[in-house]
């Protein structure tokens, strides 16, 4: 018997290994930190916490990987490659703009924090390049997000807060999935690029699940089990708050 | 006829769709690494970065530059010596900047493409990010990893030397622990009197003693310094008593585990005889007191290794054996290799 039947399939094997050619749009998103619905001013600006705490904030850093898009079926579509730093202290970051095949989507899920194979996979560029301050040299792997700030209930020297956290190994793998919901159907076209606004309100980190009080944490900077608490508040900071979609 | 070339073509459409876009370089040639025929397969994938003579010859030069610390005063190769097998000879403890002193002591430096964990403590995952920590450790380089960055784009040497082995755009740190991760992907150990016994070179044999030692070796320490690489990999406390002063808890300090308390990485013995002193802290100099520790001195904790909690005893013709055949590991070729050997950096 001759194998005829292998033709087809070895086709079928190039044509899904060949790039997808399908006609590309984009969709723009623009990140608006706050903190309890009031918004963020770095260094200035007192805030309180949940547990009654004042605090003010010098650095607020996330990232935001593995950018899929949900179709109208509830499908999913991968966004390959996308990795971006939101920093608070500048201004470009805090727009992303990424490609979107042609379509209609209904919601947009991402990670907060890098995934594991990135933390694995050697030196990498861009957004994960270690000059962000994002990367544990001692014990490689990704700073997922990061706030420092200070407050008077703070035991640290200088009443410093550091907030490091990250970890992408085992029970306490600080890597958070975000799905959201948009309020109204994004369709992207070669001229029609929607335009999200997500809001990340800094409150959740201290509240939620895990209570934190700055009296009694004030920093963390290894991966562990507290690292992981906080990202399991803060996997619920995200908002859409607007959609331009014309 | 037809139908094989339809499934020549095939395949082919199928190996070029699929194609990794790590090709190396035009403009550049590959570098062939020589691989021996007794170790496994290299864990380091050098398909996404592919060796090229460029590429190696700019990790070399990055490696003995003093430049990349701080103060322009300490190179890799100040800490890592050829002589010592690329550890610090003489030093117990790693000697940095402003003579600041580190916590552990330098390992020798080879055969690092078969490693899966980096440092004592395996706390480095990826042989490319290991230059990270020495370059921005205040013990050791002080550098801060942008500043050297900005530094390397504003020397014209370097531009082009980057520009050779990567291809135009700005020097970024990909590039630059690429570079020096192809030069360290070259410092392989595989040409000991060992070696050469295993693969029945001509001529080549043990004498008695060695011969002895080496049946001591395989069967009192070979199941944690696990042959070809004599190690495996693996994480250990070998019952050295706990140094007060250093408070290291080694692997524990990466996993938070109670269970890896004192747990160090399993060295390799290749060349041990080239770089004293041993163990994480550098507390013995000579191999003898390493037996001696293994034969008298073990200390009971929790995390102690069953292999050596009862003690290793070992004769002193054990000893002596053991040390012959210890001597067998050294690779006269690697030590002296010209193409691992320090470059003068004038420009
Ligand atoms: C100040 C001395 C010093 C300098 C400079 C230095 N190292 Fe090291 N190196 C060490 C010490 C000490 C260790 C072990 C550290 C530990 O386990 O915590 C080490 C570990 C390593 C390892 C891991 C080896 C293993 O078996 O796990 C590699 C690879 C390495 N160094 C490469 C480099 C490179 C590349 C540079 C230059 C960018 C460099 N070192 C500069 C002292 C130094
Ligand atoms: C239970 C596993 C185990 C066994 C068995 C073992 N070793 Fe080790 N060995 C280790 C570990 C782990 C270290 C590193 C310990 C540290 O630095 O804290 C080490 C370190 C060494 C070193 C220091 C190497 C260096 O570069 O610093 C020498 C030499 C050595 N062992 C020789 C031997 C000999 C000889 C035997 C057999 C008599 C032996 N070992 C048996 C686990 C073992």
């Amino acid at each position: 018997m001759k194998p005829y039947y292998l033709l087809p399939v070895l086709f079928l094997l190039c044509t899904a290994c060949k790039k997808d050619k399908q006609e590309q749009g984009n969709i723009q998103v623009t990140f608006k930190n706050v903190v309890n619905g009031v918004p963020l001013v770095l260094n200035t600006a007192p805030y309180t916490n949940a547990n009654g705490e004042t605090f003010t904030v010098t650095t607020f850093k996330y990232y935001i990987s593995n950018i899929s898009l949900i179709k109208m079926d509830n499908s999913e579509l991968r966004v390959p490659d996308s990795y971006f730093l939101v920093d608070e202290n500048t201004a470009a970051s805090k727009t992303i703009t990424f490609n979107a095949p042609v379509g209609e989507y209904r919601a947009v899920a991402f990670k907060i924090g890098v995934d594991s194979i990135r933390n694995v996979s050697g030196a990498q560029t861009g957004a994960l390049d270690p000059v962000n301050g994002m990367f544990w040299s001692w014990n490689s792997g990704y700073i997922m997000a990061k706030m420092e700030g200070t407050s008077p209930a703070s035991t640290a020297p200088g009443q410093t807060l550091t907030f490091h956290i990250g970890g992408f190994k085992g029970n306490f793998n600080a890597v958070q999935d975000v799905n959201l919901v948009s309020p109204i159907s994004l369709t992207v076209g070669l001229e029609r690029r929607p335009q999200l606004t997500i809001t990340a309100d800094l409150y959740t980190w201290f509240t939620g699940v895990n209570l934190v009080k700055f009296s009694e944490n004030s920093a963390i900077h290894v991966p562990g089990e507290l690292a992981w608490k906080i990202s399991t508040n803060y996997r619920y900071m995200f908002r859409i708050t607007d959609v331009t979609d014309l | 006829m037809t139908k094989y070339l339809i499934y020549a073509g095939c395949l082919f459409l199928l190996i070029w769709s699929c194609r990794r876009n790590g090709d190396v370089r035009p403009g550049t040639q590959p570098y062939t690494l020589e691989l021996p025929s007794n170790f496994p397969a290299p864990v380091y994938d050098m398909s996404w970065n592919p060796l090229t003579v460029q590429g190696v010859a700019l990790g070399r030069r990055l490696f003995y530059d003093p430049r990349l610390s701080r103060d322009s005063t300490i190179s890799c190769g100040f800490c890592h010596q050829q002589f010592a097998a690329f550890a610090h000879f003489d030093h117990p403890l790693s000697h940095g900047i402003d003579n600041r002193t580190g916590l552990r002591s330098v390992p020798g430096l080879f055969n690092l493409i078969w490693q899966k964990d980096f440092m004592w403590d395996g706390g480095v995952n990826h042989l490319e990010v290991q230059p990270l920590t020495p370059i921005t450790d205040p013990n050791e380089m002080g550098e801060d990893l942008a500043r050297l960055i900005s530094r390397l784009n504003a020397d014209q040497k370097y531009r082009g030397l980057f520009r050779d082995a990567f291809g135009e755009g700005e020097i970024n740190s990909q590039k630059l622990f690429k570079a020096l991760a192809q030069f360290m992907a070259t410092m392989n150990s595989f040409n000991s009197k060992y070696d050469s016994v295993m693969r029945h070179a001509p001529g080549v044999q043990f004498t008695a003693e060695e011969a002895g030692g080496y049946a001591t070796f395989q069967a009192k320490c070979a199941s944690c310094h696990k042959e070809p690489l004599f190690t495996d990999g693996s994480f250990r406390n070998n019952g050295l008593p706990y140094n007060p002063y250093l408070h290291d808890a080694g692997r524990m300090r990466i996993t938070n585990s109670t269970g890896d308390y004192l747990k160090f990485k399993v060295p390799s013995l290749r060349n041990v005889i080239k770089s004293p002193p041993y163990m994480h802290d550098g507390r013995f100099y000579d191999l003898f007191d390493v037996f001696l520790h293994y034969s008298e001195n073990i200390e009971q904790t929790p995390t102690i290794d069953p292999l050596v909690k009862n003690r290793i005893p070992l004769s002193n013709q054990e000893q002596r054996e053991l040390y012959l055949f210890l001597n067998t590991l050294t690779d006269p070729g690697f030590i002296n290799s010209k193409s691992l050997s320090e470059v003068l950096i004038t420009d």
